[in-house]
């Protein structure tokens, strides 16, 4: 019976991971969209060295030990061969081939191991020596140890590119220890205290010499341990009690001695008030989880190389991303199995020693992958320790390992009656509590990836939007006949970005990797991403299938090339704005800032852009506010017949204009400032062009509208909703006379020439309009210098109404 | 195209996983289903112990549990208020398939047909053994030692 349910399990991993190669070898196909990519094929080597060794394992079981639990191997091998895919897939070069070498050394111990039948005795018999042995190992770690990485605490032993890390086998090694230790000493009687105080003593060097070397989640694993196996020989919940004031009591010391246990409790309370360095694993984890959301993106298909370290500490988050909560709902579940199957062997075991070895190995899986699971979730502080046979990590992969060994080992004395136990309570508290705990994170990966999920995804820093748009083509903005701004260029992978126009820099904004979103990239983004006009299904399908938004839709805007290009080459050299609408449909023709950048080149200079001291990252004829001064003479004629006012007549004014309220628009706009400040009131050229489009829309300010139509799939162009609402300023007899009043001789249209400083800066306005009695369509322009400089502003005034007006 | 075949395929993916779970729960369930009715089919011979009591006749003591413990505390399931004998005295209890007897420490000690009992001894039909002062006769009814195993 047991070998057809190994044998029966063991082919449905290996169907499990056949299914994620070949899944992993198509990646990149789905990912390009077409078979033309390259596909991987490296990961079969793991996979064969997989399977081959399995087979092996499983015959030697079969052999050597024919009553050994059959689910423990599979499940393990099902396991690791998981965490070998997905450390290949993150690192194929390096990593990947590294942990399928140490998995062969792995296994091929565990198969010699398996033809072995004493090393349970030797390790009773060797306890002090070997335990011995491994802290005097772990301790010339102080002085010769070494860290992969190059950074962080010296954990390793290294030669020839290979790391070996003592304090793993150490763990085992404790417990191996402990429980040799109490079934000699229980057995003999005496006082509890007296009894495991060597133990205590001896456990707490260990701690020790491991908070001396800053591997802090291998002396908290140490110290549970500990707790668990005394308080399984013993039966005593104090033990509980006491270990857990210990903690508490160095976690508190720990908090405010040691920078790194602050650091790590900080980024597990707060992580989003630090998400760029402090708590930027543990964002990134969260991030790919909740990409992962319920199906997982699909091996290959995810972004899990985002995460620092991914390989070993974050592992769990690369597993999620990529088969999402079904694949860790199944995942926790395969660890809750060997935990159960575990403490079967252990209860049914023929001697104490090997009753609380057994447990205490089973013990020392739950708990480390509690630990590293509960970190990657924010259920706990997060602990640099791996998952046991998932995460990369030779020294911990080997220990796995050798600990399963010694279960399956354990369990295979079926036919010896087990020893009599005084209270099984204890068993069942340890194993349950494990299991809750790992139930409990499956819970908390559901709460991340489904319901705070979609929330997450659309934080500014998930990294995924601009590796989608490299990879998604994002809908262009045109002009109101159709010509090209902005663009996506490139091929699936390496699409970019391509500004056709960058002298709109202000206001078209920029959609960058690494400074974001401005502008209408930004405003717009629901539409240029495709996530806003798509149907829900279309949205819906394209998640599942790439994991990414659908193809984005065009944007067609309401400015006008022809005009914007005349506007911006005579404002070239000048500090200002220039502002023109249609006046009877709110619709912006021309909208001007300068200076100006060049978003093409962001990455060279968008370091400098922020300091720069002319701001051309601002939008001066949405954002820019500049004094009125005289320029307010022409609504003051309409309004008031005059244009000498009281104060209480200029308060009236400014809110008949609609200067006390920032227009609505598709743009950042400058907030308005309130009626008290009169003395210093400041406006932005956009209102002022709205307040100049009353004059010549018969008394009206129309809605402003910039971006008018956009282009879903099936229907074709269709009319973006305008976002504001017209508003009547004044009678249409008095607009369209004070219109006619600023009509000069010979012009066809009406202007005003205003200037005002405020203590060394000043500014000078120029406003032109169609009259009140025009036929044709109705237009404003609104010219802002920030200089004084009467000439060129009318000047650019002046061609551009006349532009407009013949055509 | 590529990407629904794939889709496919990650579904595949989700139900090979749970195939493996499912196959293992269901291997655990036959096994626990198996276990119980053997352990239901399993039928311990019966076992009755004769004492004489300082007054009376003699009497006898029939049990249903694997275990009994002999005592002089209310609670044993042969409580006697005898002062030779300990709170509790001996354990007989069944395991492998046979009847064991067990001195529990007590300060008179148990004695199986007139030999001091030191370690768990297994016990026949019409055995005699003392605790203390208290004699008793053991009986175990082989008729119904049928074992379906």
């Amino acid at each position: 019976m047991n070998r057809v349910i190994q044998s029966n399990l063991l082919r449905i991993a290996t169907a499990f991971l056949l299914l994620q190669s070949i899944i992993l070898t198509l990646a990149p196909a789905v990912k390009m969209r077409s078979l033309e990519a390259d596909l991987r094929f490296s990961h079969w080597i793991a996979l064969f060295v997989w399977g081959l060794l399995s087979f092996l394992i499983h015959r030697a079981i079969i052999k050597y030990l024919p009553d050994a639990d059959p689910y423990l191997f599979p499940s393990a091998a099902l396991l690791s061969g998981w965490g070998l895919l997905a450390i290949w897939r993150l690192d194929a070069s390096n990593i990947g081939p590294r942990q399928a070498l140490w998995f062969v050394v792995s296994l091929l111990i565990l198969l010699l191991g398996l033809r072995l039948s004493s090393q349970l005795v030797f390790l009773r018999r060797y306890k002090y020596v070997l335990l011995a042995g491994a802290l005097a190992l772990v301790g010339l770690t102080l002085f010769f140890g070494t860290n992969p990485i190059g950074i962080g605490p010296k954990l390793w032993f290294g030669c020839c590119g290979l790391y070996f890390q003592p304090s793993e086998p150490l763990k085992l090694l404790l417990v191996a220890y402990l429980a040799a230790f109490l079934a000699d000493r229980l057995a003999l009687g005496g006082r509890m205290l007296a009894t495991i105080m060597p133990a205590f003593i001896i456990s707490n060097l260990a701690v020790l010499l491991l908070l001396f070397q800053r591997d802090l989640g291998t002396a908290l694993i140490f110290m549970a341990l500990y707790t668990i196996i005394i308080y399984l020989a013993t039966g005593r919940r104090r033990a509980i009690l006491v270990s857990v004031g210990f903690l508490a009591l160095f976690g508190i010391a720990g908090y405010y001695f040691i920078g790194i246990v602050q650091a790590r409790i900080d980024s597990w309370l707060h992580p989003w008030d630090d998400p760029v360095s402090g708590s930027y694993q543990i964002i990134q984890s969260l991030l790919a989880i909740a990409n992962g959301g319920i199906e997982g993106r699909g091996s290959g298909l995810g972004s899990p190389g985002l995460i620092p370290v991914a390989g070993s500490d974050f592992i769990y988050a690369v597993i999620a991303e990529e088969t999402g909560l079904f694949g860790t709902m199944g995942l926790l579940a395969l660890f809750i199995l060997i935990i159960g199957r575990g403490f079967r062997a252990a209860l049914r075991a023929p001697d104490l020693f090997r009753r609380l070895f057994a447990a205490g190995i089973t013990s020392y899986f739950g708990i480390q992958a509690l630990l590293i699971v509960g970190g990657n979730i924010r259920l706990l502080p997060l602990t640099g320790v791996t998952l046991p046979f998932v995460s990369y990590g030779g020294s911990s992969l080997l220990v796995s390992y050798i600990g399963l060994l010694f279960l399956l080992h354990i369990s295979n004395h079926l036919d010896e009656e087990p020893a009599p136990l005084q209270d099984h309570q204890p068993y069942l508290m340890v194993g349950g509590a494990l299991m809750l705990g790992l139930f409990t994170a499956a819970l908390t990966t559901g709460w991340w990836s489904v319901v705070r999920g979609p929330d997450l995804l659309t934080r500014v820093d998930n990294p995924r939007r601009m590796i989608e748009g490299q990879f998604v083509r994002r809908g262009a903005l045109l002009d109101r006949s159709d010509t090209i701004i902005t663009t996506t260029v490139g091929k699936i992978g390496e699409l970019e970005r391509s500004y056709k126009y960058p002298d709109l820099a202000p206001v078209i904004g920029y959609n960058h990797a690494k400074y974001g979103q401005a502008g209408l990239e930004a405003s717009l983004d629901e539409y240029l991403r495709g996530l806003k006009g798509t149907s829900a299904t279309s949205i819906w399908w394209n998640h599942l299938l790439y994991g990414m938004s659908p193809p984005g839709l065009d944007v067609r805007l309401t400015i006008d090339l022809y005009l914007q290009f005349r506007a911006d080459e005579m404002m070239l050299g000048h500090s200002g704005a220039v502002v023109m609408m249609n006046a009877q449909t709110g619709e912006i023709l021309v909208m001007s800032s300068h200076p100006t950048f060049n978003p093409n080149y962001l990455n060279e200079i968008g370091l400098n852009l922020a300091s720069d001291p002319d701001q051309p990252l601002i939008n001066r004829a949405a954002q820019g506010l500049y004094p009125t001064g005289s320029v307010v003479d022409p609504f003051a004629a309409a309004l008031f017949g005059r244009q000498a006012l009281t104060a209480e007549e200029l308060s009236t004014l400014h809110e008949s204009m609609g200067f006390l309220r920032p227009p609505q628009i598709q743009l950042q706009v400058a907030e308005s400032l309130s009626r008290d400040e009169l003395d210093h009131f400041h406006v932005s050229p956009l209102q002022m062009a709205l307040a100049s489009a009353a004059l010549s829309n018969h008394g009206v300010i129309p809605a402003p509208n910039i971006a008018s139509a956009v282009s879903v799939p099936v229907e074709g162009w269709v009319i973006l909703p305008v976002p504001g609402t017209p508003a009547v300023a004044m009678q249409a007899t008095p607009a369209d006379e004070a219109s006619s009043l600023f009509v000069e001789e010979g012009d066809n249209f009406w202007s005003h020439l205003g200037k005002a400083s405020e203590g060394d800066t000043s500014a000078t306005w120029f406003l032109a309009g169609t009259p009140g009695n025009w036929q044709g369509t109705p237009f404003v322009v609104v010219v802002l210098i920030e200089e004084d400089n009467e000439r060129i502003a009318e000047r650019i005034g002046r061609e551009l109404i006349m532009d407009a007006m013949s055509p | 195209m590529i990407a629904t075949v794939v889709l496919v395929l990650r579904f595949a993916l989700s139900i090979a996983l749970y195939v493996f779970l499912g196959w293992a729960l269901w291997t655990l369930w036959r096994e626990l289903d198996q276990q119980g009715k053997a352990l239901a089919d399993q039928k311990k011979p019966r076992i009755s112990l004769r004492y004489k009591p300082e007054w009376g006749n003699d009497r006898v003591l029939s049990f249903q549990q694997t275990e009994i413990i002999i005592g002089r505390h209310a609670q044993c399931d042969v409580s006697l208020m005898d002062e030779t004998l300990s709170a509790q005295h001996a354990r007989i209890t069944y395991h492998h398939r046979q009847w064991w007897l067990e001195d529990l420490n007590s300060t008179n000690g148990t004695s199986l047909n007139e030999h001091p009992l030191t370690t768990p001894t297994v016990i026949i039909s019409d055995d005699e053994f003392k605790c203390g002062n208290v004699a008793f006769v053991i009986r175990i009814d082989t008729e119904e030692t049928t074992s379906t195993q």
